[in-house]
């Protein structure tokens, strides 16, 4: 196979769980394709010793990088409490207190930002796990392969956060119910 | 709305989308220290055999030339 559409497999097989992991450590989409492109990029400057691996192999490899990559991101900014600061000055999320008659797509909108904010609260390790499980596709035994944890943890830090996220969401539907 | 569609909801903002993954795919093939170009062998100038015995002939010629006393 040629080495650019082998590495297209691999990419293609890959960066949706790479982007996720990024997703969950930064809390910025953006970020997360800056950070996911730079791991891939390495991938290809280091080709035939990523494609020598088995496929759980490359995974592995993927992921030290990458884990390598959001260490250094997180020296130079953190991210986390930027989006929080980002969060707290959208008009979106200022409104949700508000009791003006909103539209079904308003208050999807609205409910989306309180799922946003309420996963950008949580526990770095569960954010990253969540992430990883919801738009990742990854099951509980790859992500923990990937992180390099057992799957009973990241199970647990999986519950855990739709634990917290949960609660938060019925606060917001409380809220609701009592404006209506 | 339970919470695995809002898990769902939230998964599909925050996924990057196909075009933008492509974009990335071809900008890190386009660049130039790629596998290609690694395996690609080195081009350099290279010296007929000839010259190498000609030239090391000579060389001998000078070294043995150099120990003689003067006369």
């Amino acid at each position: 196979m040629e080495p650019e559409a082998e590495f297209r497999r691999l990419y293609e097989a890959h960066r949706v769980a790479v982007h996720a992991y990024f997703a969950g450590r930064t809390g910025d989409r953006q970020l997360a394709a800056d950070l996911m492109q730079e791991v891939f990029l390495r991938a290809w400057q280091h080709f035939d010793q990523v494609t020598g691996l088995p496929e759980d192999g490359r995974r592995g490899w993927l992921f030290t990088v990458a884990r390598n990559l959001s260490i250094d991101a997180a020296r130079r900014q953190r991210t986390a409490d930027g989006t929080q600061r980002a969060l707290e000055a959208d008009p979106v999320v200022r409104a949700s207190g508000s009791a003006a008659p909103a539209s079904t797509a308003v208050l999807a909108a609205e409910r989306a930002t309180v799922v946003a904010a309420a996963i950008a609260t949580l526990p770095e390790q569960q954010r990253v796990t969540l992430s990883m499980a919801a738009a990742g596709d990854l099951s509980s035994a790859e992500i923990g392969a990937a992180l390099g944890v057992p799957a009973g943890t990241v199970r647990y830090r999986l519950s855990e956060a739709r634990r917290t996220l949960a609660e938060a969401l019925g606060d917001y539907d409380d809220q609701q119910e009592e404006q209506q | 709305m339970n919470l695995d569609d809002d898990l769902a909801a939230w998964a599909a903002a925050v996924r990057l989308p196909d075009a933008d993954a492509d974009a990335i795919f071809r900008r890190i093939i386009a660049t130039p220290t790629g596998p290609a170009v690694a395996a690609s062998p080195a081009v350099t100038p290279r010296l007929k055999p000839s010259w190498w015995r000609g030239y090391n002939a000579g060389f001998a010629v000078r070294m043995v030339a150099s120990t003689r006393l003067a006369a």
